[in-house]
């Protein structure tokens, strides 16, 4: 049992070295600080390049 | 308390009340938060040539948007009015995931493209997006300049269908200069993102003096072949004069076609100019047998003779997703 916890721990510790740990995302700010509008003609081709 | 965000290099360490570069990741009560996710500042149905791609469903719409901000800061953006305001001063529309994936069946749009500024730095809401749109069969389009950390690229990047990414020089100076950024991480987040078999475009915007000499444009030719394979379609874009940068003249057309046929030259099978309309780059012809594959005349494609994905004339399969 003890084997058991020491060898998960190590592959725990061994990812953690060795592998990318997952990214920890901003969390979602519900009300938006500038001005909130309706949503224009979206059928239009945007004026922004890209 | 202050804390970090882990997003793109910058790594910016953010104090109680203050945002990162970005001006919309902020620290409020010792939480990183977005404050820009569900509220884009823009909507818009575009032709995927827009963005550009020319080797993705040519001939398609895709619904478009952007939030503002971005975690860079280029001197000539086009795009400046949205890409440095402060969210503060801007205004956006109330546009959940739910929503976006919505208003892109109803369209009838087969995909959606997160763009105009930089998904990067509303990187949750289009992950979340993403994902929905993923599992309602729309596609996902990135146009991005690519400035971010691996781990957060590589979570994204499973979600995604197709990126266009800038590669705006092969100098690092002229990222720190121009940009406020860094070379490596872009390299680095494009060679990822061609292992992850994500569709991929490239484009480079040729600034006059500052990255249109030959041998800059065969560096950045030759790093795209070495690191990505001939296959990779890159896009050269003039320049027009534009927020800091209005002291330089536009791109001459003799620079984007000196850069077309160096980029030919070099062995690259498919090259285009863009933000202009000129008798080279617009087309896609066969690297097989050199046969018009696609014609176009601005965003409009006048013809589509590939067939499955193959030259219908030599049967050689053409690089893109293309049903």
């Amino acid at each position: 049992m003890e084997a058991a916890a020491a060898i998960a721990v190590g592959a725990v510790w061994l990812a953690e070295k060795t592998g990318l740990k997952k990214f920890v995302r901003a969390e979602r700010l519900k009300k938006y600080p500038g001005v909130v509008k309706l949503l224009d003609n979206i059928n239009n081709q945007s004026k922004w390049s890209g | 308390m202050n804390v970090q965000c882990e997003l793109c290099p910058k790594g910016c360490i953010i104090g109680p009340g203050q945002s990162g570069e970005c001006r919309v990741r902020v620290n409020v009560d010792g939480v990183l938060r977005t404050v820009v996710y569900g509220f884009p500042c823009s909507v818009n149905i575009d032709p995927v040539e827009k963005k550009p791609f020319a080797h993705f469903l040519p001939a398609t719409k895709t619904l478009s948007l952007a939030t503002v901000g971005c975690n860079l800061h280029c001197k000539n953006c086009q795009n400046w009015e949205i890409s440095q305001a402060n969210p503060e001063e801007s205004e956006a529309a109330f546009c959940p995931p739910e929503k976006l994936v919505e208003l892109t069946q109803s369209y009838q749009c087969p995909s959606l493209s997160y763009t105009y500024t930089d998904p990067v730095v509303y990187y949750e809401y289009t992950y979340d997006t993403a994902k929905l749109a993923r599992g309602a069969g729309i596609r996902n389009l990135l146009i991005t300049a690519a400035y971010i950390n691996p781990q957060p690229w590589k979570e994204l990047l499973q979600y995604v269908d197709a990126a266009r990414i800038d590669l705006k020089g092969m100098n690092d100076e002229f990222y720190r200069e121009v940009c406020s950024g860094t070379l490596k991480p872009v390299l680095d987040a494009i060679i990822q993102t061609r292992a992850s078999g994500v569709h991929l475009e490239i484009i480079n915007l040729i600034i006059p003096t500052l990255n249109d000499r030959p041998e800059q444009i065969r560096q950045l030719v030759r790093w795209v072949k070495t690191n990505l394979g001939s296959d990779i379609p890159v896009h050269f874009s003039r320049f027009f004069p534009q927020y800091k940068m209005r002291n330089l003249p536009s791109t001459s057309l003799e620079t984007l076609d000196a850069a077309y046929e160096i980029a030919l030259g070099e062995g690259l099978n498919y090259v285009y100019i863009g933000n202009l309309i000129s008798e080279k780059g617009q087309n896609t012809y066969c690297p097989g047998c050199k046969g018009l594959l696609i014609e176009r005349s601005g965003y409009t494609v006048l013809q589509n003779r590939i067939k499955d994905g193959r030259c219908p004339n030599c049967s050689k399969e053409i690089y893109g997703v293309w049903k």
